[in-house]
């Protein structure tokens, strides 16, 4: 009977304490990042989907994805596609040290953000292992919903006393196939260096971003106060 | 008579004038070391008058600063000189002291601020065209294939090879970049750079990007001219292996940075293929291999990067290794030489413009010195008797030294006015350096950071910071800019060419771009008449 129980265990995806035999490193999940604001009766929200490889991640928003790549030398390289007009524009890697956290970028907040907060409860079992952080700055609280196990956010919010945000994961799925060919649809977009875009202005989508500007922020729109993604990772 | 009589009366008071003048100038004046260097350099300059130069070279190197203008070799060598602990003003760098110079207009046909393709193919080719074109005349409309053929011009690299001396070209950019490509390539669009980034049609109608036209050099300039017999390039060395190889990871270097290395979508192995084409040849992709090329080797392909080489400062931090601008120049001297008849060498020093354009003063000057080096490497290991040797840029960049900083303030420093110890400030109070852009991404504090364009992952700050406490010496500042801009523009002002050699001196004046050409081709005798 024990032996049983044993094998059902490693086999259910679901079933383990110390196992989850979900390839987490495969993942499209679905998030929703709601702001409310204090005496406003509605909150505005927005969804962005989160894809992710062993070596890239994207936030992939209604026109904009902002793809990263971590590269052989552990640099990492961001990567802006248009799904609009079919385009990109690839970043130069930083080099600058400290500036670089892999995982704030492939589980939206990064190991060492997690491990300054104080973890508070711990629910479930195997993938579906919860915990719950919280950490109090000054005058906000963040707290975090955090599936161990599958390395994702479940829930997330920083809240203020005159604003409150809110990362919510929908679905989530783990297919490999589907999320590689996503990620190869992108990657055959025409892409520019942004160290050619002076020499182009000529072309008229690279004359628009120009004349646009930076786009400050990417599809998931979700940064502190002072414009840090979530979770301490680099300013993009 | 009358004419005879008024001569000699001239003559008599200029001598009487010139004694006169003599006898008034102080000794403090006379004494001066200013007056008496620069009389030095009259005199050098009146003995070179007096000669009767060689208008005939058996070897040409054109030496392109990319966005190199005027402003950035003002700078440049002020760096230089302040690096070896001098106050850096009174310094050159090493081709300002060539005899000759001339003053070079820039404008494209179609521009009044012109690109690198454009100027590079006037330049290379004796006629001036149109923004973001290669090798071909103004008929051409940018993007349409079917407008190339019957505009493509010849290049002094085609011409070169078909006298049949030695040639090369190397850059710091991607092989395939605007400026290379230009002494090889004909193409409707300088984006044009592997299959993958032309238009189908484009591809549909017969015209070959940029990379497959640099592999075939040899084939289609024997097809362009029945009987035409060439032996193809000896040297090629820059960056761009992703426009050669399949957008496969199999076909992945030593040197890749990311996990599919190629960007072609065509399958074709482009450095497999010119390794087929030339048995005697090296192919390289990192400074180990580079290391390995003597002197003897027949002909080396050496591509060191994915896309642009690293900048000069940033060049430690590249995965495997790759040669210096110094570097790469000497060598293809010591290949190039083994041709009795002569060569023609061009070498582009290509992230000056790059750094510029991220708005990042550190690296543009700091890439200018190399390049300045490289340079002086040339001058070394060639015999002026026989090789003319001429430094050009192709655009200048919206550079400015501005303000009234003292003699030997750092250039990349704050304005310390004469007298001062203390930043000076502007009217909002706060102090300002002496570089600058008029436009672009402006203010960044990158600290140590050396890859300039690291920049890009921030927004434009247009207008003043306040600069207290930041260390702009530094190679990850960047520059405040006035008008916020993506990316920091060429400017439109004149560049310069300076001149060594046999047909230098016909440098001189202020000049358009495409004269440059002919200079070439005078001394080389390319085009027999």
């Amino acid at each position: 009977m024990k032996t049983i129980i044993l094998s059902l265990a490693l086999i259910s995806p679901l079933a383990s304490a110390a196992q989850c035999a979900l390839d987490s490193q495969y993942v499209q999940a679905s998030y929703q990042v709601s702001k409310q604001v204090a005496g406003k009766a509605v909150a505005e929200s927005q969804q962005f989907t989160l894809w992710r490889t062993p070596h890239q991640v994207a936030e992939q928003g209604i026109e904009l994805v902002e793809v990263w790549q971590q590269l052989s030398n552990q640099q990492i390289r961001p990567i802006r596609y248009f799904q609009t007009q079919q385009r990109g524009i690839e970043y130069q890697p930083s080099e600058v040290q400290g500036q670089q956290n892999w995982s704030t970028k492939y589980q939206l907040v990064s190991d060492d953000f997690i491990a300054k907060m104080t973890l508070t409860d711990e629910q479930g079992d195997g993938c579906e292992k919860i915990q719950h952080y919280q950490l109090v700055q000054g005058d906000t609280t963040i707290e975090l919903a955090w599936l161990v196990n599958q390395k994702l956010v479940s829930a997330m919010s920083i809240g203020k006393a005159q604003l409150t945000q809110t990362l919510t994961l929908g679905t989530v799925d783990f297919k490999k196939d589907p999320i590689q060919q996503q990620f190869a649809l992108w990657d055959a977009y025409q892409t520019t260096d942004y160290a050619d875009i002076g020499d182009n202005e000529g072309d008229p989508f690279l004359a628009k971003m120009i004349n646009l500007g930076f786009i400050e922020h990417g599809a998931s729109g979700f940064y502190d106060t002072n414009g840090k993604a979530l979770g301490g990772g680099h300013s993009h | 008579m009358k004419i005879n009589k008024i001569a000699t009366a001239i003559g008599l008071t200029l001598a009487l004038s010139a004694g006169a003048n003599a006898g008034v100038l102080p000794d403090n004046q006379m004494n001066s070391n200013w007056y008496s260097a620069a009389q030095a350099k009259l005199t050098s300059k009146e003995m070179m008058a007096n000669a009767t130069p060689a208008t005939k070279a058996k070897n040409v190197i054109l030496f392109v600063g990319d966005g190199m203008g005027i402003s950035t070799l003002t700078a440049a060598r002020i760096l230089a000189g302040q690096k070896q602990g001098a106050l850096g003003e009174e310094g050159f760098l090493s081709f300002e002291e060539f005899p000759y110079s001339a003053q070079i207009k820039t404008y494209n046909v179609d521009a009044q601020t012109p690109d690198s393709a454009g100027t590079m193919t006037a330049i290379i080719s004796g006629v001036k065209t149109d923004v973001g074109v290669i090798g071909v005349n103004e008929d051409i409309e940018r993007g349409k294939c079917a407008t190339v053929a019957g505009n493509e011009l010849i290049t002094a690299t085609e011409l070169a090879e078909i006298k049949g001396l030695a040639t090369g070209i190397i850059s710091t950019a991607r092989i395939t970049h605007a400026t290379p490509a230009a002494t090889y390539a004909k193409s409707a669009d300088r984006n044009w750079e592997d299959i993958s980034d032309m238009p189908e049609d484009a591809v549909t109608a017969g015209c070959e990007d940029i990379a497959s036209q640099l592999v075939n050099f040899e084939k289609n300039l024997e097809a362009r001219f029945a009987g035409v017999d060439v032996d193809g390039l000896e040297v090629v060395m820059g960056g761009g292996r992703r426009h050669f190889l399949p957008k496969d990871a199999a076909f992945n270097s030593n040197d890749a940075m990311s996990a599919v290395e190629g960007d072609r979508t065509d399958e074709r192995d482009l450095t497999a293929q010119w390794q087929q084409m030339y048995s005697d040849g090296k192919y390289i992709t990192d400074q180990a291999g580079f290391d390995k090329i003597s002197g003897d080797t027949k002909r080396v392909f050496g591509l060191f990067n994915e896309s642009h080489m690293q900048y000069e400062a940033d060049r430690s931090n590249d995965i495997a290794g790759e040669p210096s601008l110094t570097q790469m120049t000497t060598k293809a001297i010591d290949i190039l030489k083994n041709n009795e008849k002569g060569f023609f060498l061009t070498v582009e020093s290509g992230r000056i413009d790059h750094a510029h354009h991220a708005g990042n003063a550190y690296n543009a000057l700091n890439d200018t010195i190399e390049f300045a080096n490289a340079v002086k490497a040339a001058v070394e290991n060639t015999d002026p008797n026989e090789t003319l040797i001429l430094v050009t840029a192709d655009h200048s960049h919206v550079f400015t030294i501005a303000g009234y900083p003292k003699r030997g303030n750092p250039i990349l420093g704050q304005v310390v006015g004469v007298g001062r110890n203390t930043p000076t400030v502007a009217k909002d109070g706060m102090p300002y350096t002496t570089v600058g852009y008029v436009n672009g991404l402006g203010f960044r504090d990158l600290g140590n950071e050396t890859n300039a364009d690291a920049s890009y992952l921030e927004k434009a700050v247009a207008g003043r910071v306040g600069l207290s406490g930041i260390d702009t010496l530094a190679p990850g500042f960047h520059q405040e800019a006035t008008i916020p801009l993506s990316s920091e523009t060429h400017a439109g002002e004149d560049i310069s060419l300076h001149a060594k050699g046999p047909g230098a001196q016909l440098a001189q004046g202020v000049v358009e771009q495409n004269v440059i050409f002919h200079i070439i081709s005078q001394a080389l005798e390319l085009i027999e008449e």
